[in-house]
């Protein structure tokens, strides 16, 4: 029986992502999308079951592996929940960092949005994103199934961390941006508050598994955007774009050359160089200035 | 919209695939590159069945409509086919009974009283009261069981009429009583390609003195295939005695159609492309697997046999037999045809634990060897699945066991002909004409539930184009000795049967596995 149990482990992917014979793929019915079920994360036994491993796990090893510094939290004074928080992505440290980044009270009132062809495309990924941070799904491709569950969340007061580029950087430079996000907050009427993240794409691009040792990283939340009486998505998307530029430059620089720079329209594209991809690449694999005290002594 | 049936071809991302043996099911690993032949999906069945039997036959191909058939004083038989089909049995109400039932309430309004009711049973044995109830329904075997409602005896010489000759010198005799009423209603159900048509009334109602001009070597050697109707000398003969008795009797034939839903809860992975088991699906086939390969063989037969299919209802056609079989073979060739290219050195089937002539009995080694050689090897159109001389592996225990009321003869001829000569040819002529006038077996077949003595035979010659055809035949997990007997060989593993194979058909031959069941016919080309 063992041997029988295994061979149907084995044949039908148990713990990986099901897959159809080559030949069969264009035989496939369109799937029926059937959304992964997420509440039970949202409830109180949960709640302290990822307070408990963001807090005691991802905390101590992400300030461990990596010198992270986390600026602007006073603006999440100014608002109240449920808030969208938008922020760059690359790489799969960007969420435990944020959320560990996070006042304990906003870190427990907020979800994630997960790609669903990526984190739930298997049952034990699915739960286990779930729990941990509490992600649900949203799907990829768009479409009026994309947003449900957001608008559903945001509805009942929870804050949502989305990633408007819908994937992880693949060069360390902001990617295509989706509007999802700037549709939720202008439907909702919730503010979006821009995070940006520099180091994470030096500290754990595509493809590593664990975060170079050492690596500085910033963290630094913005001020919360409201969507203005009439205004559209599509405006709203640039103002978050020029937002979270405005605070990559804040963290390159100092906060009063960001705002002149703002001021001027010279603020650096996150976009990055246009150059050939390895300079590209470079460029943003040079990781954020130590900062803090200077050391006693220098060698 | 229903899926097309389709041919896969193994790839690493193929789970293992179900394969069917006897009272038994496995999943086996196959070559990558092998083909696997996948029936369509089942068709959407027709929601309104009574409404389309009563459009049936109000409006019908080639015919008045049945009331105007009808009028008082006539005598008036209804046929239907008998329990070899379908298979497995479909869950009560059987489509024979409620076609019956409308046939019937046509008939009393029209105010007929000499009606009888007659099992096309051929030379099959007699269905039992309890199997003919099921069939046609509670209150049509109230009605008229016993005397109005019986099996047909084709060895009955006061109940048989002879016809004549059709222009090739076939004998046509069936039954006395459909032959002298004035109306003949034939109700089938039409579970595969070679049903139907003129084969239902020619057959089914016929004598020994019939059925020995088309039940031949000689026949079956040139029907290629036989579920191919119109490439089959078996069908020719049928069709021209069929022909012959419609200038002699009005005959009303009413065919229906069945959609693939074969099993029924919980074995439904089993209709299923295995890629798309859900969990469910998995945890079912690991559960019945195991309490499958537990149980005692007596409980494995018992639960097997009392599977009853969900089918639905896919066509009801009714009118002349020509119009009707027409429309009928297309919706059969709509839910089971898949197209495949060329042909294979090594054919692979999973043989069931039902054949049309062990339902609610035992598949005895000659039944495995009807139904591996003869049907599933005949599920082909234009060219057969596998090339002229390649090998064919068939998964099945073949238990040397026999049903001794069913099969008397079959245990004779086990063990006397097939102990001397295994070729078709030789027994039909040295031992058939015996076996067929035996009075002991005449006995049996009349009185108790027995097969008719030739019927040994005609399974034989079932497989003798296979035979002919084949280079190689290994049956994986067989009893070596009755594998053995009937002239085949024996592997342990499918592994070994490809090596054994490989002595004839090279180190890396095409593979070809007919997923089936659920049916599925392959057109060659």
């Amino acid at each position: 029986m063992i041997d029988e149990i295994r061979e149907v482990a084995r044949g039908w992917r148990w713990t990986r992502r099901p897959l159809v014979p080559r030949s069969a793929e264009p035989w496939q019915r369109p799937r029926q999308p059937r959304e992964f079920p997420t509440a039970w994360a949202r409830t109180p036994p949960a709640k302290a079951i990822r307070e408990g491993v963001l807090r005691y796990g991802f905390k101590p090893v992400v300030w461990t592996e990596t010198e992270p510094t986390v600026e602007g939290l006073d603006n999440l004074e100014m608002v109240k929940p449920p808030v969208m928080f938008v922020a760059n992505h690359s790489s799969h440290m960007d969420t435990p960092l944020i959320l560990c980044s996070m006042p304990k009270a906003w870190r427990e009132q907020t979800a994630v949005a997960a790609a669903a062809d990526y984190f739930f495309d298997v049952w034990w990924r699915a739960a286990s994103t779930a729990l941990v941070f509490n992600t649900f799904p949203i799907e990829r491709t768009g479409g009026k199934r994309a947003t449900t569950t957001a608008g559903r969340l945001v509805g009942e007061g929870w804050n949502l961390l989305v990633y408007p580029e819908g994937t992880r950087s693949k060069d360390g430079w902001l990617g295509r941006w989706r509007h999802g996000a700037s549709r939720l907050c202008i439907e909702y009427g919730i503010p979006a508050v821009p995070i940006a993240l520099r180091g994470t794409y030096a500290a754990m691009p595509r493809g590593r598994s664990w975060p170079l040792k050492g690596t500085p990283i910033s963290v630094r939340f913005g001020p919360p955007l409201n969507a203005e009486e009439g205004e559209d998505f599509r405006s709203l998307s640039r103002r978050m774009q020029q937002a979270m530029a405005r605070l990559w430059d804040e963290d390159a620089t100092t906060w009063y050359e960001s705002l002149r720079r703002e001021a001027d329209g010279t603020t650096p594209s996150l976009t990055g160089p246009q150059a050939p991809k390895w300079r590209r690449v470079w460029e943003a694999g040079r990781p954020p200035a130590r900062r803090g005290k200077p050391k006693v002594w220098r060698p | 919209m229903t899926r097309p049936g389709f041919v896969l071809e193994v790839d690493e991302r193929t789970p293992p695939l179900l394969v069917h043996e006897g009272e038994g099911f496995r999943l086996q690993k196959f070559p990558l590159g092998s083909q696997v032949i996948y029936p369509p999906d089942s068709l959407p069945p027709i929601k309104d069945v009574t409404g389309a039997i009563r459009q049936a036959l109000l409006h019908p191909l080639n015919s008045e409509p049945l009331p105007e058939l009808m009028k008082p004083g006539m005598r008036l038989t209804i046929a239907f086919d008998d329990i070899s089909i379908p298979l497995p049995p479909m869950q009560t109400p059987d489509i024979r009974g409620r076609v019956i039932e409308q046939v019937l309430e046509i008939a009393a309004r029209r105010g007929v009283d000499d009606v009888k009711l007659v099992v096309a049973n051929s030379l099959h044995r007699r269905m039992t009261p309890a199997e003919i109830k099921r069939a046609v329904g509670e209150r049509v075997y109230r009605s008229f069981w016993p005397e109005g409602l019986t099996n047909h005896d084709a060895e009955d010489p006061q109940g048989l009429t002879y016809i004549g000759e059709t222009e090739m010198g076939e004998d046509v005799e069936i039954s006395r009583r459909a032959a002298e009423s004035d109306l003949l209603v034939y109700v089938n159900i039409n579970l595969v390609a070679m049903d139907g048509g003129h084969k239902s009334v020619p057959v089914g109602l016929g004598s020994y003195k019939s059925l020995r001009h088309h039940h031949t070597v000689h026949t079956m050697l040139n029907s290629r295939s036989y579920m191919d109707p119109s490439h089959s000398a078996l069908h020719e003969s049928c069709g021209r005695m069929g022909r012959l008795l419609a200038d002699h009797l009005r005959i009303f034939t009413i065919e229906t159609t069945l959609n693939n839903d074969t099993f029924p809860k919980p074995f439904t992975f089993m209709n299923k492309r295995e890629w798309e088991w859900s969990l469910a699906d998995q945890a079912a086939y690991l559960a019945g697997k195991k309490a499958n390969d537990s149980a005692p063989a007596r409980i494995r037969r018992e639960v097997f046999q009392r599977i009853a299919s969900p089918y639905g209802v896919t066509g009801i056609n009714a009118g002349e037999t020509e119009a009707v079989h027409e429309r009928t073979m297309a919706n059969v060739h709509l839910q089971q045809l898949v197209e495949v290219d060329g042909q294979a050195d090594v054919m692979v089937v999973g043989l069931p634990y039902i054949s049309p002539y062990n339902v609610n009995s035992i598949m005895n080694p000659i039944l495995v060897q009807c139904l591996g050689l003869g049907y599933y090897f005949n599920l082909y159109r234009n060219k057969p699945v596998v090339r002229k001389g390649g090998a064919m592996i068939l998964f099945h225990p073949v238990p040397w066991e026999f049903h001794q009321v069913h099969h008397p003869s079959y245990v004779d001829f086990f063990d006397e002909v097939l102990s001397e000569t295994t070729d078709p040819a030789a027994i039909e002529a040295k031992y058939e004409q015996q076996y067929a006038s035996d009075p002991w077996y005449v006995h049996l077949y009349r009185n108790s539930y027995a097969y008719h003595g030739v019927h040994p035979f005609y399974m034989w010659y079932w497989g003798a184009h296979a035979m002919d055809y084949l280079g190689d035949i290994i049956f994986v997990g067989g009893d070596r000795s009755a594998v053995h007997r009937m002239g085949f060989r024996a592997a342990s593993s499918f592994a070994d049967a490809l090596e054994m194979a490989g002595e004839i058909v090279g180190r890396s031959p095409k593979i070809s596995y007919l997923h089936c069941p659920p049916l599925t016919i392959a057109e060659v080309r």
